[in-house]
């Protein structure tokens, strides 16, 4: 049989039906585990997959262990323990990296992000497993308010200490320990051969590394906070990190009115700006962390005027009026979809 | 009449019978691969998996419960009751605080997922295709 001009078509037509089967999609492995008071999922394509999946898993449960305030042994249950004591506690890197970096969160926000909200949290019975929640009366808010005070809370780098000069102090890092991980994660992740990595540290949290298995950006949908079988739109991110703060998250209703878990550090009760959720999107997750729960305290008018001051992040505002409020940044990776159930969407420019 | 003038080149174009035997054994060959590799679906039955902290504590197949029957879940810190049909899985009673999963629906499809964090408890519908397909690949908030 001779072979002629047809047979490099012949040869492209197999290639081109191998090719739909999708056998040739990149090494991939995938866990789900509970940390951090989360479920979370970690998916890592690339040839270290499976080894660099097993390292992640292992530095998650370190870090859960140093940073949740509800067990005994941890590095933050020590440094809340030793409130008012006069004695600096020696902690691990990792804790003090986290306390430093909320410290900063807490300066650049004026306060509207505090990591030592703590007293007040538990008041309403948002620091525990949620069998506990109830309304504070005033007189107990007022009480418990000089207790949130990031400026009472010293870390010491050269010496590994950090303290809280109050007694009755607590520091709860539930607003950035999840962004903290992803940043952890994401550089531990450098050191292996891998191509992609998605790290969904309980919805709330993710980063985007490199492509998603067959290529491009990851797809994240943005659920609607009305109604969690919706979606605002898909955000479209590589090499980036999210996170979102919504009321819907945590909450629960007395007599009628409904209380959500984002507490105004300057009001002790739950902010109530208009707005229903904040997604904010940058590299640096443990600022997008504290960000989103920062700028849904602020309100809409605070937060743009910050993100104007800045050039590290971007942010989705969802308000309880319909509007959806993008900033610049994200004109080009956000696919609105929210018109279907009566949102709009407007872009916010410097 | 005259004859089409054909040119040498022309000829070298033209198919014989055995390229026509070639383009249907090399087709035939690629749409079987296709076949072979594609990922697999078809209606393969539901099965409840039951996972706590990671580890499988129990699996149901779904089409065994032509009638719903209520069964609790051993390994967990706080007591809790599925409650099987044929259309799907719930939970039908749970003393975990906060009580998420309790107000969590049904699910009735394969890749749905009740979770119950106080008890590290996932509640998964397998079955022959997992997760319906999606162009998205998380969803956040």
């Amino acid at each position: 049989m001779k072979l002629n001009r047809t047979t490099p078509l012949l040869i492209l037509l197999t290639v081109l039906l191998a090719g739909c089967s999708g056998a040739a999609q990149p090494e991939s492995a995938s866990r789900e585990l509970f940390a951090m008071d989360t479920l979370m999922s970690l998916q890592i394509s690339g040839p270290d997959g499976q080894e660099a999946l097993d390292a992640a898993v292992t530095e998650l449960q370190r870090l859960d262990a140093l940073l949740d305030r509800n067990e005994p042994d941890s590095d933050l249950s020590r440094l809340n323990a030793a409130a008012g004591s006069g004695t600096p506690v020696a902690l691990e890197e990792a804790t003090l990296d986290v306390l430093e970096e909320a410290l900063l969160c807490s300066a650049d926000s004026g306060g509207a992000f505090d990591c030592t909200i703590a007293p007040v949290m538990d008041a309403w019975g948002f620091g525990g497993s949620g069998d506990n929640y109830r309304v504070p009366g005033d007189e107990e808010l007022a009480a418990l308010l000089p207790l949130v005070d990031s400026s009472a809370l010293l870390v010491d780098r050269d010496a590994g200490t950090a303290q809280l000069t109050q007694a009755h102090m607590e520091v709860d890092l539930g607003g950035i320990a999840k962004g903290y991980a992803a940043d952890s994660l994401t550089a531990l992740l450098a050191e292996y051969e891998v191509s992609g990595a998605l790290l969904d540290l309980g919805s709330s949290t993710m980063a985007a590394l490199g492509e998603r298995p067959g290529g491009g950006a990851w797809r994240i949908a943005l659920r609607d906070p009305a109604d969690a079988e919706q979606r605002l739109g898909v955000l479209s991110l590589q090499d980036q990190s999210l996170s979102t703060s919504g009321s819907y998250e945590r909450y629960f209703t007395q007599d009628g009115v409904t209380y959500h878990h984002i507490l105004d550090p300057e009001t002790g009760y739950p902010a109530e700006t208009g707005i229903l959720s904040v997604t904010v999107v940058g590299e640096n997750a443990a600022l997008a962390d504290a960000w989103s729960t920062a700028l849904f305290v602020l309100g809409e008018d605070k937060a743009l005027e910050l993100w104007k001051s800045r050039d590290d992040f971007d942010y989705i505002l969802c308000c309880f009026d319909g509007r959806v409020l993008v900033t610049e940044g994200l004109e080009d990776c956000f696919a609105f979809e929210g018109d279907a159930y009566g949102y709009t969407c407007e872009i916010l420019r410097r | 009449m005259a004859t089409p003038v054909r040119s040498s080149g022309a000829e070298g174009l033209r198919p014989t019978p055995g390229d026509l035997v070639l383009i249907l054994l090399v087709a035939a060959a690629a749409v079987a691969l296709l076949f072979a590799l594609r990922p697999h679906g078809g209606t393969e039955a539901l099965t409840v998996r039951v996972t706590v902290d990671g580890e499988t504590v129990a699996e149901y197949a779904l089409a065994d419960y032509t009638e719903a029957v209520q069964v609790a879940v051993d390994g967990v810190s706080w007591p809790l009751v599925l409650e099987l049909s044929a259309d799907g899985v719930r939970v039908a009673e749970s003393d975990c605080p906060g009580g998420d999963c309790l107000r969590t629906d049904a699910i009735h499809s394969a890749g749905e997922q009740i979770i119950c964090l106080p008890n590290k408890l996932i509640v998964s519908l397998e079955g022959a295709s997992n997760a319906p397909a999606s162009d998205i690949d998380a969803v956040a908030g």
